[in-house]
């Protein structure tokens, strides 16, 4: 099965890496939306449905926190599984960004495998 | 300087040490060869970023690049195949490494802290050796990074 997946991220350059990544872990991707902020990626969601979302967190005019709060409120996008991607690796933010409904959390540096390993998981599927 | 009472900078520097391994092979495709001085002068062609946090520990932390490091590992990032990244891209990628690597020297030093890290930015390459930053370079094959790590004092 191929995924419908949205890469949140103010820096195009991560957002590629990010992509070129998730092809080569091999995880099936069928359409990838890119956003720069938060606003950008609420804006996405309300023209087309996505079945992943990946997800920085320090970003201009609206931050990861922000967006995940936006999602968790909205009816339609609450149930859109978040992997928060994040330099910070700290047990502290992980907890917060999994509080605010994020239903996985990889910190960078990360490896393809690691990539997909964290895919599957919140989506709930193996790849065998 | 301390980063806290039982922390020295020995701990700091190989931290540094470790982070800049683990980024560079696992995101940026390159490895660390060996250790380099830290040149007191930047060559004039140098690439360098810094970025500000706060938190657990308040404080700055940057790297200086090579321009010859700094187009690799862009390269490298980018999977540029044909054409040199240019040097907004290469900016943009030696940005993205220095939020990588503070980020993770910062959670080897303290995991279960809290810090956030303002946004990178690139600065004079001259400016960022500051005397009272812990600091490392390192041979990457194509040029070398060097990495400085500073802490205001504690209050």
């Amino acid at each position: 099965m191929a995924y419908r997946v949205m890469i949140v991220d103010d820096s195009p350059s991560m957002r590629a890496f990010v992509r070129r990544v998730i092809d080569l872990s091999g995880f099936q991707v069928d359409t990838c939306l890119n956003a720069g902020n938060g606003a950008q990626g609420l804006a996405l969601l309300a023209q087309q449905a996505v079945d992943i979302i990946l997800t920085d967190i320090n970003m201009p005019e609206m931050n990861g926190e922000e967006f995940l709060r936006r999602l968790e409120e909205h009816d339609r996008y609450r149930a859109i599984p978040v992997v928060v991607i994040s330099t910070d690796a700290t047990e502290n933010r992980m907890q917060r960004m999994i509080q605010l409904g994020a239903k996985g959390y990889l910190s960078k540096p990360f490896s393809p495998e690691a990539l997909r390993g964290e895919l599957e998981r919140v989506l709930g599927v193996s790849h065998d | 300087m301390y980063w806290g009472y039982h922390m020295t900078d020995t701990v700091v520097a190989e931290s540094l040490a470790a982070a800049a391994a683990d980024v560079l092979e696992t995101m940026f495709f390159s490895s660390v060869i060996g250790e380099a001085p830290v040149r007191a002068t930047p060559s004039a062609d140098a690439v360098a970023a810094r970025l500000q946090f706060s938190g657990a520990r308040s404080g700055a932390f940057a790297l200086r690049l090579t321009e010859a490091a700094a187009q690799v590992i862009a390269a490298n990032f980018l999977a540029e195949e044909t054409d040199e990244p240019s040097k907004p891209q290469v900016q943009e990628v030696v940005c993205e490494l220095t939020n990588m690597m503070c980020g993770s020297v910062l959670s080897r030093l303290d995991r279960g802290a809290h810090f956030d890290l303002g946004q990178p930015a690139v600065v004079d390459a001259a400016e960022v050796a500051q005397p009272e930053a812990v600091s490392r370079a390192f041979d990457i094959g194509e040029g070398e990074i060097a990495i400085f790590l500073s802490m205001d004092a504690q209050s």
